[in-house]
Order: C-alpha cells, then structure tokens, then sequence
C-alpha cells in the first residue's frame, strides 16, 4: 500500500506544474450593436458562437505562463480586440502558445479571426464573418444572410448549411468543401486546393469556382435549376448531370475541356474553371 | 520554338549545334539551357570514361595467365605476346570495364532525358505539372519565408509559393499565346490574387 502511495505522490508532483500552467479565464465584455470583434491567436483553437445577449462572453485557456490575452474595447464598444501575444522576453513553444477560446458573439457583430495553426469553428453567427487561417482548419456552419469571407494558405475549408450569404473564399492549398451553400454570390478560388460543393446552389445566385491545379466536383440535385460552364485549360472536364445543351455560349465548347448547358429554369449561374484540375459535374 | 519542338530537336543540337531559332530559344529558356549543358557534360564525360580506364596490355596477360594456370583456358589458347597486343589493340574501346562504364554513361544519360520536364506551354497537356515541379521561390519570397517561424507553417508557405508561382507562370504564357484571351486574363488575375494573400497573411502575421 505504502509503495502505491508513494508512487501516486510522486506522479501528482510531476503533474502539477503541468496542471498549473493550465489558466482558464472568463471574460464579458460589452458590445455595442454593428461592433467589430478582432480575434488573432496563433495556436489552440478558436470556437465562435452566437447568442441573443448584449454581451460578448470570452472563455479562454492559456497552457503557459509565457503568453497571455489582451482584450480591448474603444469607448464605445464599437470595436474589440482580443490576442493573444507572447511576454516579452519570453519564447513559447508552439504547445505552449496555445490558447484555447470559447466566445460567444451576440447577434448582428462582425467577426474576423485570424490564426497560424489553429482550427477555427463558427457555428450559426449572425453577422458578418471573416475567418483566416494558415493551416489550421476552418469551418463554419449554419449561418445566414452574413458576409462570409475565408482565406487559408493550406488550412481545409468546411462550409455547411450556409444560406442566402455572400460566400468568398481564397484558399492556395487548402480544399474547400461545401455542402448545402447557397447565396447570391458563392466564389470560391484555390491554386491547389480541391473544390467540392454539395446542393442545389439555389437562389438564383452567381457560383464561381475556380482552381489552378485542385480538382472540382459538384454533385447536383436532379431539381437544381442552373446554367452551367465548365473550362479548363488542360484538365479533364466530365458532366454526369442531365443538361440541354445552350444554343450559344461565349466560348466554344471542346469535348473533354468544356461544356455548357441549364436544367430547369437555369435559374443560377455555375463557372467552373480550372487550369490544369479535373472538373466533374455529377447527379445526386 | 517551343521547349517541346526544342525537345524533339534535341539530339541534332547536342551533335551539331542548332539553327539561329533553336539557339534564340536555348538563350531565352533557362531550363533547356541547362538541360544542355548537362547533356553535353555527360557526353563529354562519357567520351572520356572508355580511354581513361582501359587497362594495360599487362593485365590481361596476367589475367590469361592466372586463367590458364588455373586450368580454366587450355595452355594452347594462351597468347602470345605478339597476340596480346593485337587483343588489345582491338578490345581498346571495348573491355569489359569500359562497357560497363559506358553502360553507366548511357543509363545516367537517360535518366537526365527521362527527368527532364521542360516549360511546356500553357495549351500543351501536361504543362502545369512541369511548371509546378520547376517553379521556385524567387528573393521576395525567400524573404517572405524568413518570417515564418513556425517550420510547418513555413513549408506550407513554401509549398504554395511555389505552386501559385507555377501558376502564374503557366497563366502568363497563356496570356503570351493569346493575348485577347480573355479567361487566360483571369487566369492571371487570379494567379496573382493568390499569391497576394499569401503575402498579405505571412506579412499580417510577422508583425510585432
């Protein structure tokens, strides 16, 4: 018994500067209505929600001594600050500049965050949103009537259940995967980064997708009512999905490069363009 | 020209030199350049391997005699020494050593040919991916690198550099080709787009 104590003392000691480092803080901060909130945190994670509060509530956890969270507001609490930044003097590892944040965003605030290598989550804000990350994936899910604006040099992006939003993303290698997106305006560009998008790109909206070397692949419901393009220079371009063929078009279709038609009403517009990526269009 | 045409044309010009068009290509185009001089390199290399390591009449008298001492070639086939040096007279260019190096000499030959991957232009199938493989990170972006600290941000930063560089290259010489074509424009405009936001994250992110 003696020998088991002894052993669970000397474990617990080991563990406590561990434990230690561990600091979870939570924060409210007042927000005026249309306010900006600006969140910039290399590492750990980001997870945003909304709520029908006044105020904005901030749960982090830092993992070190060596980094700590700055929040500022300017007087009128149009505008918040919140980062994460090393002490001087100090130089964390990357476990060690972790921080973890929780925030819950009232209605109708903008949000941008920034991170190097830390996923960010935003689930069902109601404002406009701006989410940017190295590598670090991004997700952002069950949003509407906002601005969405995602940029990643390699994190994966995931977009699920946004409607009627004006979708922007940049991405260089990340994929990009959409499922249920609609709006009036859906742009989507990488270099290498595959595109996928899954739905009926409903609303009449213009959905443009663009790629240098990923591959793109839309799967379409039989009742998407579209008109469709499709080009790339010296990729592969194969349609699965019931078109009739358009009478005239801006550039002359080329089998295997091109093609170009509607379904139904033909309602919303789809480009789909690559330079050297495989472009596929199939049926759901 | 082409780095295609040049490509097919290529054995002509390591022989005999290439006509005033080839040679505006071989200056303009740097990697044919190279691939050139390299080829010529192992031709000249290859050249000298046979002669440099052709053994002397002496050894293989020696050899013909350990073989005939040891009973694997009957005394009466044993050369004379009036017959060694016709032997290698004949096998001067030939022996086994030298076949074998020149076997190396051909097989590294062909591996350069097999490897080569010249800019292809943009409307020729395949032209990215060689682009993709040659584009490098020039001294902005070297630069830019620098103040990525963290190793695995930095190769995805790298990574992309060179695979939006490759795009606008690509891109370019599209626009080079057709210059009214429109979707070639674009092309670039977003080739150069996304190499701006690569810029515009690692600069937002190096600040203090």
């Amino acid at each position: 018994m003696f020998p088991l104590m002894m052993s669970a003392a000397v474990a617990l000691a080991l563990a406590a500067p561990a434990f230690a480092a561990d600091n979870r803080k939570e924060v409210r901060l007042d927000v005026a209505p249309g306010a900006t909130v600006n969140i910039v945190n290399s590492a750990g994670s980001v997870n945003l929600h909304s709520d029908n509060g006044r105020q904005l509530q901030l749960v982090y956890t830092t993992h070190s001594d060596k980094v700590e969270v700055d929040q500022n507001s300017t007087a009128d609490n149009k505008r918040i600050e919140i980062v994460t930044h090393a002490l001087p003097e100090q130089k964390p590892s990357a476990d060690e500049a972790r921080v973890d944040y929780d925030i819950t965003v009232p209605s109708g605030v903008s949000v941008t965050a920034t991170t190097a290598t830390a996923p960010i989550t935003a689930d069902g804000l109601r404002g406009d949103i701006t989410l940017a990350s190295d590598t670090g994936q991004i997700t952002a899910r069950n949003i509407s009537r906002s601005h969405v604006n995602i940029r990643s040099v390699a994190a994966p992006v995931n977009l699920n259940n946004l409607l009627l939003d004006y979708v922007d993303v940049t991405s260089s290698g990340g994929a990009v995967q959409m499922v249920n997106v609609a709006g009036p305006k859906v742009n989507v560009g990488t270099a290498g980064g595959n595109i996928t998008y899954q739905g009926d790109c409903s609303g009449g909206g213009a959905y443009n997708m663009s790629t240098y070397s990923g591959a793109i692949d839309v799967t379409l419901p039989q009742t998407a009512s579209v008109d469709l393009s499709a080009r790339s220079v010296s990729g592969k371009v194969e349609n699965e999905f019931p078109l009739q063929q358009k009478s005239h078009t801006s550039f002359v279709p080329q089998t295997g490069r091109s093609f170009a038609g509607t379904s139904n009403s033909g309602s919303s517009s789809i480009e789909l363009q690559s330079f050297s990526g495989k472009i596929r269009v199939k049926k759901q | 020209m082409t780095c295609q045409e040049f490509q097919e044309v290529l054995p002509y010009i390591i022989e005999s030199g290439g006509t005033a068009d080839q040679e505006g290509h071989l200056r303009e185009c740097q990697s044919c350049s190279e691939l050139v001089r390299d080829l010529r390199y192992i031709a000249e290399q290859a050249k000298l391997l046979l002669p440099m390591h052709d053994p002397s009449p002496r050894v293989w008298a020696g050899i013909e005699q350990s073989l005939a001492r040891g009973g694997l070639v009957s005394e009466g086939r044993t050369s004379r020494p009036g017959q060694i040096k016709t032997i290698t007279t004949q096998t001067k260019s030939w022996t086994p050593l030298g076949w074998a190096l020149a076997l190396v000499a051909v097989a590294f030959f062909a591996v350069a040919l097999i490897n080569y991957n010249p800019h292809l232009p943009a409307t020729q199938a395949g032209a990215q991916n060689n682009s993709a493989q040659s584009a490098q990170v020039d001294g902005d972006d070297q630069q830019l690198l620098s103040q990525v600290s963290d190793p695995d941000v930095r190769r995805a930063y790298e990574d992309n550099l060179r695979e939006v560089n490759a795009y606008i290259t690509d891109a370019q010489q599209a626009v080079n080709r057709d210059p009214q074509d429109a979707a070639a424009h674009e092309y670039l405009l977003d080739a150069y787009q996304q190499k701006e936001m690569l810029y515009q994250m690692a600069t937002v992110r190096s600040l203090p």
